[in-house]
């Protein structure tokens, strides 16, 4: 249903009046309102040393292609229909750019010479490459070419570090992400209350949270323990998740 | 042609590499295109860590279908002993993004164990 004035009022109603409008104005009132979304992916993913801004304007980008190109009438979620663009988005921002701090400089090597790779291959072929296409042109063995792949992508366990860090379990470091992920969606609340936090603890929860560090890395930079970031990450969430309470 | 691979890897975040190696090994014995072979690696990923939820211990079991050109993955997690199955809620957000990528997904009661599952068909190419 439209009002008389012409705004629409559910989600449904915006999307189909986008598709017939294509009016600027709308377009951003759907851009903003599914933000959130982008935000959380490029969370997912901000880890390797690729830091969480440049992943939030790749997301925001793909936020704003999948808007434009989201079909109401076909029978997907707008939701699951811009999760897919955003995800594939930041692959290939991955793929140009991205790879594992702690690969082997071989897998390195063979993770970017990928990404030309399956371009050119991609275009030839009109469809995405196989294990077996890529390692013909790479000259190298299938194996090879799953191994680099495997350095290639942030995936959300390699950013968890290694076992036992700080005494947490698997559960624990992911419902502390969860967290963090949620604190990089609020910003506008979450400035005020990092200034309320100890130098030290601010710039680990900024190294980890914005710059998508891992805690081994935060360790090496600030010159303490990997155990010590988990546990000054753990307290300071605590106390950030105090101060959105109390802003709620 | 049906290949099934069955793993059970402990619950570390250093260990779920070995549950997206075979995804992939086994997608790429399926023919899938790379970009599908990268979204089920990501898949996989994410259905392991919504079985483990805030699970602090014990072995995730991972069952690995390939039928012709579908990789179908299911995972259950077998808590540490004296510990209660943890049934919770999985993350919006991974639903959102296994919902995104894979043709079809699901839970199931693997016993007394919720099994979640996806399946994924790969785009069949002429080799």
């Amino acid at each position: 249903m439209v009002e008389a004035l012409g705004t629409p009022v559910t989600a449904a109603d915006a999307w189909v009046e986008f598709a017939r409008t294509r009016d600027p104005a709308l377009r951003d009132r759907l851009v903003s309102e599914n933000i959130g979304l982008a935000r959380r992916l490029a969370h997912r993913f901000a880890h390797r040393g690729q830091p969480y801004d440049d992943l939030a304007q790749v997301a925001s980008i793909a936020l704003i292609k999948a808007v434009d190109r989201y079909d109401p009438e076909r029978n997907v979620a707008f939701s699951t229909f811009a999760t897919g663009t955003i995800i594939g988005e930041l692959k290939r921002h991955f793929r140009d750019r991205g790879w594992a701090v702690r690969a082997p400089r071989r897998i390195q090597e063979l993770y970017l010479e990928l990404g030309a790779i399956t371009e050119s291959l991609g275009h030839q072929l009109g469809r995405s490459p196989t294990v077996p296409e890529l390692a013909e042109v790479a000259g190298c063995s299938e194996e090879a070419i799953l191994e680099a792949m495997e350095a290639g992508q942030g995936y959300r366990s390699a950013s968890l570090d290694a076992p036992g860090a700080g005494n947490l379990t698997l559960g624990d470091r992911l419902a502390t992400e969860d967290a963090g992920t949620y604190l990089v969606e609020e910003r506008s609340v979450l400035e005020p209350a990092l200034a309320a936090l100890p130098e030290r603890s601010r710039r680990i929860v900024k190294l980890r949270f914005m710059d998508g560090l891992t805690q081994s890395e935060i360790a090496a930079e600030i010159g303490i323990s990997q155990m010590h970031v988990s546990r000054l990450l753990a307290a300071s969430l605590a106390q950030l998740r105090e101060a959105f309470r109390t802003e709620e | 042609m049906t290949d099934v691979v069955e793993l059970a890897v402990p619950v570390r975040a250093d260990l779920l590499v070995l549950a997206r190696l075979t995804a992939a090994t086994l997608a790429s014995r399926a023919e899938f295109g790379i970009e599908e072979i990268e979204d089920l690696r990501l898949v996989t990923e994410e259905l392991c860590l919504s079985v483990i939820g805030a699970s602090a211990g014990g072995v995730v079991h991972l069952r690995f279908v390939r039928d012709g050109h579908s990789i179908t993955v299911e995972c259950s997690l077998e808590p540490e002993e004296g510990a209660p199955v943890a049934v919770g809620e999985p993350d919006e957000l991974s639903v959102r993004i296994i919902e995104a990528l894979v043709d079809e997904h699901g839970t199931v009661l693997d016993g007394a164990r919720p099994c979640a599952w996806i399946r994924k068909r790969g785009t069949k190419v002429a080799l």
